[in-house]
C-alpha cells in the first residue's frame, strides 16, 4: 500500500491554500476556454504555459491540469445549453444533451453531465493512482530499444485506432515528425531543415503549432457556420441537482462500461473525442432504450460524458509514467513539464515524488472544485454566449498572436502560427487528424533519438528490435495496428465484392 | 465556391511539396550509416519520403470519382468562403502590421476596423474596446508579466 502512502503524502501538497486557489483558478479560466468557441483545451493550456515558467513545477502543472479539467466541463455546458460544442470532445454531448434542456429540464441536463463527467474523471484517477507506479516501475528496465518500440506502438495505434482515415494520419504523423526535426539536431549537433531560414535553427515550439492549429484553424471552421447562440434557460434550480445525481446510480451498468471505455482510449493514444463518440455509439447499441437515444436520454448524456473525462484523465497515466502522451491537451502538457526542466517518464516517480504524486493528488481534488465551481458558474458563462462572434473572434486572434509572439519574442513565431491556423482549417475540413500532428512534434525527437541509440548499441541491425520478448511483442503489435486498417479494408470487400465499401461522411470523425 | 475535390487536391499537394523540400533538405545532412551512427539526415528523409509517398496516395484518392468525396461535393459555400475571409484577411493585415505599427496600435487598430468598418458596433463603442484591447495587453505583459510586445518601427522612429 505504498501508493496510498504516497497518495496521502500528495494531498498534503495538493491541499493547501496557494494549490487550491491555483485550482479555482484554472478551473474558471478552463471553463473560459471551453465556453469560447475557437478556444480549446489544447491552446488553453499553451497560451497559459508561458506564465507557469517562473513557477514551481508543481504549482505549473495544477493550474495546467486544473484547466484541462475546467474547460472539459466549459464544453459540456454549451453543449448542453446552446448545441454548440465548446470543444470537439462534447459533440456526441449535443446528441441527447441538448434536447433534454429544450424539453424544459436543462438542470437536469446539466447535472446529469457534471455526475457522470466526475465519475468517469475519478476512476481515471484511481487508475493512474495504483497503475502508474507500477507502470513507472516496469518502464524504468527500458533500453532505447523498448522505448522505441513503445513509441512506435503508440503512434501506431492511432493510425489503426484513431478513427480518420490511416493514410491521412500517417500523413499528419509524418508531418509532425518532420517539424519536430527542424533546428539542431541533438545527435549530432548539425542543423537540419532549416530551409534557408537563419531563424529556424531554434526549432519550431510545439505551443506555436499548438495556437495556430487549434486556435485560429478552430475560429475559421467557427466562423464558417453563422450560429445564433440561442439558450435555453440557464438558472439552476439546486434541489433537481442532487436529484438528478441521486438517479445516476441507476444507470450503473451505463457508467462503468462508458468509464472502461474511455479509460482504454485515454491510455492508448485515443483521445476523448473518439472515447465519447465510442461510448455513445455502443450505448445506443446495447441500450433497451437505444431508440429513444437522440431525443434526451439519460444514458445518452451519461455515456459520451463519462467517456470523455475517464479519457481525458487517465491520459495522463502514459505521459506520467511512460513520456507519452494520450491526447493533444496532455502533449502540450507534458511539452510544459520538459521547459520546467523535468523528465517525463519513469524517472518521475524515483526522483520528483512530490511533483507526481501531488499532481495525482490534485486531480482528485481539482476535479470536485470543477463540479463545484461549474455548477455555480453556469449562468455567467451561459452570458458570455451572448456576446457576438464578430467581438469575440478578433480578441482570440490577438490573444494567439501576442501568445506565440510571447513563447520566445519571436516575430516569426507569429507568421507561422498563422500559416498554421491555415493548415489547421484545412486539416479539419477535411478530416486529417490533428492529435497526431501535435504529439509527433511534441515527442518526435526522444522517438528519433531511442532509434538513433538503438542502431548505435545494435552497430546497424535492426534486428535488435526482435532481440527480447518484449521488444519483440510491442513491436509485433504496432506493425499489426498499422495493418488493421489495410486488413478491414480487404475483409470488407471480400465479404462483398459488388459493391465497394461506403464511407459515409457521417463516420468521419474529427479526433482531436 | 470550392470543391471537395479541389480541397483535397489543393491539401494533397501542400503536403506533398513539404515532403518534398523535407527530402532534398534532409540530404544536405546525409543519409544512412556512417562512423556516428545513423547519419542526421535520416531520419527525417525517411518522414520526408513518408510525406510525399502519403501525398501522392490522397492525391490519386480526390482524383478518383469515390464515394466519399461525391456525397459531400461542396466542401465551402461561396458564403462561407466571404465569412472566411472577412476573418483571416484582416488577421493576415493585423500580422504583417505588427513590425512596423507595434502590437499595440496594430492591435487597436485591427480591432477597431474589424468591428466598425462592417457595421457591427458603432464607431464611439468600436473605438472604446480598441483601446480597452491595447490597454489590457500593456498591463497583462508589460507591467504584469513583464514581457515586452513589440513597439514597432514607427514607435521606434518616434522615439518610445
Amino acid at each position: 500500500m505504498d501508493n496510498l502512502a504516497d497518495l496521502l503524502h500528495g494531498f498534503s501538497i495538493a491541499v493547501t491554500m496557494p494549490h487550491l486557489a491555483l485550482m479555482a483558478v484554472g478551473v474558471l479560466l478552463g471553463i473560459l476556454v471551453g465556453v469560447l468557441p475557437g478556444l480549446g483545451a489544447p491552446n488553453g493550456v499553451s497560451l497559459l504555459l508561458p506564465l507557469t515558467f517562473g513557477m514551481q513545477p508543481v504549482s505549473a502543472i495544477i493550474l495546467l491540469s486544473s484547466m484541462y479539467w475546467g474547460a472539459l466541463f466549459g464544453g459540456s455546458v454549451t453543449s448542453i445549453l446552446f448545441n454548440i460544442p465548446g470543444e470537439p470532445s462534447s459533440v456526441a454531448t449535443t446528441f441527447d444533451g441538448y434536447p433534454m434542456a429544450r424539453d424544459g429540464r436543462p438542470t437536469t441536463a446539466l447535472a446529469t453531465a457534471f455526475g457522470s463527467a466526475a465519475f468517469g474523471a475519478l476512476i481515471g484517477v484511481i487508475l493512474i493512482t495504483f497503475l502508474a507506479s507500477w507502470v513507472a516501475q516496469v518502464a524504468l528496465a527500458f533500453g532505447p530499444p523498448e522505448y522505441f518500440a513503445v513509441y512506435f506502438l503508440a503512434f501506431a495505434s492511432f493510425v489503426g485506432m484513431g478513427g480518420a482515415a490511416p493514410i491521412k494520419t500517417v500523413v499528419a504523423l509524418a508531418i509532425g515528425f518532420a517539424i519536430a526535426a527542424i533546428g539542431i539536431d541533438t545527435v549530432s549537433g548539425s542543423v537540419r531543415l532549416t530551409m534557408g531560414v537563419d531563424e529556424l535553427v531554434k526549432g519550431v515550439s510545439f505551443v506555436v503549432a499548438v495556437m495556430g492549429l487549434f486556435g485560429i484553424g478552430e475560429l475559421l471552421v467557427a466562423v464558417e457556420e453563422e450560429f445564433h447562440a440561442r439558450a435555453v434557460s440557464s438558472k439552476i434550480d439546486w434541489r433537481e441537482v442532487f436529484r438528478a445525481v441521486g438517479r445516476l446510480p441507476r444507470h450503473g451498468v451505463a457508467l462503468l462500461r462508458s468509464a472502461a471505455i474511455g479509460c482504454w482510449m485515454g491510455i492508448t493514444p485515443g483521445g476523448p473525442t473518439a472515447a465519447s463518440f465510442m461510448s455513445y455509439g455502443i450505448a445506443r447499441r446495447f441500450s433497451r432504450r437505444g431508440r429513444l437515444f437522440g431525443t434526451g436520454e439519460i444514458e445518452g448524456i451519461i455515456s459520451p460524458e463519462t467517456a470523455d473525462h475517464a479519457a481525458g484523465t487517465s491520459a495522463l497515466l502514459p505521459m506520467l509514467s511512460l513520456g507519452i502522451p494520450g491526447s493533444a491537451t496532455a502533449a502540450v502538457m507534458m511539452g510544459g513539464l520538459m521547459i520546467w526542466g523535468l523528465n517525463p517518464g519513469p524517472m518521475l516517480f524515483v526522483d520528483q515524488k512530490d511533483f507526481v504524486w501531488g499532481l495525482i493528488a490534485s486531480m482528485y481534488v481539482g476535479n470536485i472544485v470543477a463540479v463545484a465551481l461549474v455548477l455555480l458558474t453556469v449562468p455567467v458563462f451561459a452570458a458570455l454566449m451572448r456576446i457576438p462572434f464578430v467581438v469575440i473572434a478578433p480578441l482570440i486572434v490577438i490573444i494567439c498572436v501576442v501568445g506565440a509572439y510571447s513563447v520566445s519574442n519571436s516575430y516569426l513565431d507569429v507568421v507561422m502560427m498563422l500559416g498554421f491556423g491555415v493548415v489547421g482549417y484545412l486539416f479539419k475540413k477535411l478530416f486529417y487528424p490533428l492529435a497526431p500532428l501535435v504529439l509527433a512534434i511534441v515527442i518526435g525527437d526522444k522517438a528519433e533519438d531511442a532509434f538513433r541509440q538503438s542502431m548505435l548499441l545494435s552497430k546497424g541491425s535492426l534486428g535488435i528490435f526482435f532481440a527480447n520478448k518484449l521488444v519483440t511483442c510491442l513491436i509485433v503489435g504496432g506493425i499489426a495496428l498499422l495493418l488493421l486498417p489495410l486488413v478491414l479494408q480487404l475483409a470488407r470487400l471480400w465479404r462483398k465484392p459488388a459493391s465497394p465499401a461506403i464511407d459515409t461522411p457521417a463516420q468521419e470523425k474529427v479526433i482531436i | 465556391m470550392i470543391s471537395r475535390r479541389a480541397l483535397e487536391l489543393a491539401t494533397a499537394v501542400l503536403t506533398g511539396s513539404f515532403g518534398v523540400a523535407v527530402v532534398v533538405s534532409s540530404l544536405d545532412n546525409g543519409i544512412g550509416w556512417s562512423s556516428a551512427g545513423v547519419d542526421a539526415g535520416t531520419f527525417p528523409f525517411l518522414t520526408g519520403i513518408v510525406i510525399v509517398v502519403g501525398s501522392l496516395v490522397n492525391l490519386v484518392r480526390g482524383v478518383l470519382p469515390a464515394v466519399t468525396l461525391a456525397s459531400v461535393p461542396t466542401a465551402i459555400t461561396s458564403i462561407e468562403l466571404r465569412r472566411l475571409a472577412g476573418l483571416l484577411v484582416p488577421a493576415a493585415i493585423f500580422v504583417a502590421a505588427i513590425p512596423l505599427a507595434g502590437m499595440y496600435v496594430a492591435s487597436a487598430l485591427y480591432v477597431l476596423a474589424v468591428l466598425a468598418i462592417p457595421r457591427h458596433q458603432s464607431v464611439p463603442r468600436a473605438l472604446v474596446m480598441a483601446g480597452a484591447t491595447a490597454l489590457a495587453l500593456y498591463v497583462v505583459f508589460e507591467r504584469m508579466f513583464q514581457v515586452s510586445l513589440p513597439h514597432g518601427a514607427l514607435a521606434a522612429a518616434l522615439g518610445f
